[in-house]
């Protein structure tokens, strides 16, 4: 039986503790009394996930049989989340690979002759034709690339059809192929409560005139969290337009699980807790520390992006959409959740080198805050884990790179708007039509790998809630300079950055270490 | 007793550098290597010619093992680094449960090195190549060379119908896939050439299927005339294999060959060459393993 997560409070026998540091790792000694909140040891995965798919296609949640459905003459389209998840990318095969094979059978056998699939996403960037081929397989990827296997493009006037508008005036748009199928098939892969359900094919699948109804700050600062549905805006507007598309067209929902086993045996210290490292743990640590104190940081890229994740499935479940995503939350909850007893003066958390929408580049300044302010201060039911006004101490080199050819818009982000104002609303009022119509960020969004022109903002107000609740942001090891024009603190080490986040809440504050990855939810009370 | 037993030492040594020096001597002599050669002797040639040799021992171990080295170490690494060949419809060429012969459009001498890389491993192991008999093996150096990197056998352009028949039947029937371009020659231009009509008597004698093949872009990466290959992108496209109808004579299959060829040329993916999905879906369904009790 895995162990659940723990908070564990910090004495004098306490070990240092891990630090993630962007492409590098540290050890920290917190102080006495302080808290460090581990995740739950990774769930047992489903032994035959083959034999489970099948199970759950031939009985589905408040729904017919896949079987049942399927017809010869019909118009058959499976639509699958892309590469921002999971994170670091599974180990071949790839969950939604072995969903989707299931599927493509029961197609065959069935006559179907009028089959698409399209990676769904949304206005992320393109992905490489190697990037499709590890998450659909070999088999998939030869029987159908590239003209039935084939990305999303939010911006083809041609292939995206307006649907309507929902009652709170959203609009939705859906890609023509969709919305011209006798049935849409779902493959999704939820990793964290965000993930799924009606968000799947109102984002994945929509253009920016569609996405734009809820990826905006007013709807994000509404959202408490966004990694727990019920308290999140975003996740009420996706699914008043989710809905709108099920009246829409015919849609059969399979989700799926996976534990949180994100690291593979050679860096399998970054699973353990601290008391559980082995002598192999330690001299694996020592070795990946010397190489990251030491190697150039495109060698270093170039072995943490290699690394895949030996994820394995526990549970998937098919169906009516609102049934299934019930089903996949409680499997979330079940990996994912951690009680953790009342809020904090101090939280502090290692922000990776991964995130999802750097996948195979290095993570820019902006997308440091979005990780670490967006995503990972927004693990949390109830109420986060910092008090309102708290300090947020996060430990990354926050270097100023970008990969020129993914985050073309983010450079210009940076420079231009960053450098004239950080408001959420103000930035949306002033920039976000110029980005989001700029001819040449479409034009890389479309033919190239670059995310959408107005991605870096979604990507900056994804952590506005946290900015707004935090008293005082503090990163440790950033380049000082990067950290000021993102509006921040810099610090040298962490003790430093303790004195001062005194002067922000006071003299012997309480501190929480959320020791992640790998992800958890932390459930206040 | 030999020089090398250690028995005689080095008198043994000179014993025996003489014994040959005394044989060579001999026959020198005898043959008039360095004095005119006797009138009375009959032409030399055309008496007994040897047998052409169809280059067995390159099918044969170790020289299997030698050449899965050599193509895995150096001919498909070099073939992906210059070409980055795309290949459509390998599922054909997945699981071939009897041999059939590869017909594909012959622009450049990489084209036979981008079809063994568009091959499986195992296709690939089992696969020979026609190549010209009187341009690879007029020396012999270089056929056999070529044979231990490729498992090229010498195929008679010139010798009629039966000659081409012969050996390239023999393989079939042993179980060997032939890659066959039946234009015959290179083609000067890149264009598809008309195909000559052994590829249809080879399928119709020996009852095998044939599996198009299209090769875009090999005449940019070396074409005709051109010493050193230059990188370039490729496609290669494998159409589902093809056999006689019952009453079709090997001509007309010929003709049919060459269209699916240049069907396979075309955009978008030709269904009725490449098949529909589901057939191609179904092909290369994996192989289920069966244990014995």
């Amino acid at each position: 039986m895995p162990r659940p997560g723990a908070v564990i409070e910090v004495d004098r026998n306490t070990p240092p503790v891990l630090f993630h540091f962007g492409e590098g790792v540290r050890l920290e000694k917190l102080p006495l009394g302080a808290r460090i909140v581990y995740p739950p040891d990774p769930l047992e995965p489903i032994a035959h996930p083959e034999r489970a798919i099948k199970r759950a296609l031939a009985k589905p949640l408040e729904d017919d049989p896949l079987k049942s459905l399927l017809r010869r003459g019909m118009k058959l389209t499976i639509a699958f989340d892309d590469l921002s998840l999971p994170l670091p990318p599974m180990a071949a095969p790839d969950v939604r690979q072995l969903v989707m094979e299931e599927v493509i059978d029961m197609a065959a056998e069935a006559g179907v002759e009028d089959i698409h699939l399209i990676a769904a996403l949304g206005l992320h960037r393109r992905m490489t034709e190697d990037e499709i081929r590890h998450i659909v397989g070999e088999r998939i990827f030869s029987t159908f690339w590239p003209d039935r296997l084939y990305q999303h493009d939010g911006e083809d006037p041609e292939l995206n059809v307006y649907v309507g508008k929902t009652a709170e005036g959203e609009e939705v748009t859906l890609h023509r192929r969709a919305a011209e199928s006798d049935l849409v098939v779902y493959v999704n892969l939820t990793l964290v409560p965000m993930d799924g359900g009606h968000k799947s094919m109102s984002t994945g699948l929509a253009s920016y005139r569609g996405i734009r109804a809820h990826h905006n700050a007013k709807t994000l600062l509404a959202s408490r969290s966004y990694m727990n549905p019920p308290d999140s805006a975003l996740h009420h507007s996706c699914i008043r337009q989710g809905q709108l598309i099920e009246d829409t067209v015919r849609v059969f929902h399979i989700e799926t699980t996976v534990n949180n086993h994100a690291f593979p045996a050679i860096a399998n210290f970054m699973q353990k807790r601290e008391t559980d490292w082995s002598a192999r743990d330690q001299a694996m640590f020592l070795a990946m520390k010397q190489m990251t104190d030491l190697a150039p940081p495109a060698f270093k890229r170039s072995v943490f992006h290699a690394m895949r994740a030996p994820y394995g499935m526990t549970s998937v479940q098919a169906g009516q959409v609102d049934a299934v995503h019930d089903k996949t939350m409680e499997a979330v909850r079940n990996q994912l959740s951690v009680r953790v007893e009342g809020q904090t003066d101090i939280v502090t958390m290692g922000v990776p080198y991964l995130g999802p929408y750097n996948v195979n580049s290095p993570m820019n300044p902006i997308l440091v805050i979005c990780m670490g302010v967006g995503y990972m201060f927004n693990f949390y039911r109830n109420k986060p884990v910092l008090r309102k006004g708290g300090v947020l101490i996060l430990t990354h080199p926050c270097r100023c790179e970008f990969d020129a050819v993914q985050h073309p818009s983010y450079i210009d982000y940076y420079d231009e708007v960053l450098s004239d104002t950080r408001d959420p609303i103000e930035i949306e009022k002033k920039y976000e039509q110029r980005f989001a119509e700029d001819p040449w960020f479409r034009q890389l969004y479309r033919k190239s790998h670059a995310y959408h022109g107005i991605h870096p903002h979604y990507a900056w107000i994804w952590a506005a809630h946290g900015i707004d609740h935090a008293g005082d942001i503090i990163i440790v090891g950033g380049d000082r300079e990067v950290v000021h024009h993102l509006g921040f603190k810099a610090a040298t080490t962490l003790e430093d950055a303790f004195e001062m986040a005194e002067q922000t809440v006071g003299r012997y504050p309480s501190v929480t270490h959320m020791r992640m990855p790998p992800i958890m939810l932390a459930d206040v009370e | 007793m030999t020089w090398y037993s250690g028995e005689g030492g080095l008198s043994g040594l000179v014993r025996t550098v003489g014994r040959i020096t005394n044989d060579v001597t001999r026959v020198r002599r005898a043959w008039h290597w360095d004095t005119p050669r006797p009138h009375t002797w009959p032409e030399q040639g055309a008496v007994v010619p040897a047998p052409a040799s169809d280059l067995g021992w390159a099918r044969q171990e170790p020289v299997r093992s030698i050449r899965y080295l050599i193509q895995r170490g150096l001919l498909l690494p070099f073939t992906e680094a210059m070409a980055h060949p795309r290949v459509e419809g390998r599922e054909w060429v997945r699981e071939l449960e009897r041999p059939v012969i590869f017909a594909a459009n012959h622009s450049s001498h990489a084209d036979t090195s981008l079809i063994l890389h568009a091959l499986t491993d195992r296709a690939r192991d089992r696969t020979v190549v026609a190549a010209a008999a009187d341009y690879w093996f007029k020396r012999p150096l270089l056929g056999n060379i070529v044979s231990l990197f490729l498992n090229t056998f010498p195929f008679s352009r010139t010798g009629g119908a039966q000659a081409q028949l012969h050996s390239s039947s023999q393989l079939l029937k042993s179980g060997w896939n032939l890659v066959l371009f039946p234009e015959g020659s290179r083609s000067p231009d890149g264009r598809i050439h008309e195909f000559k009509p052994g590829v249809g008597h080879l399928a119709r004698e020996t009852g095998t299927p044939v599996v198009p093949m299209h090769i875009r872009g090999g005449y940019q990466i070396m074409p005709k005339g051109q010493k050193l290959p230059l990188p370039g992108p490729v496609r290669v496209r494998i159409g589902k294999p093809m056999s006689l109808e019952p009453k079709e004579g090997s001509r007309e299959f010929t003709v049919r060959v060459e269209k699916a060829v240049r069907a396979l040329a075309k955009e978008p993916r030709q269904p009725e060459i490449q098949g529909s999905w589901i057939e191609r879906w179904n092909a290369s369904k994996p192989r289920v393993l069966r244990y014995e009790d």
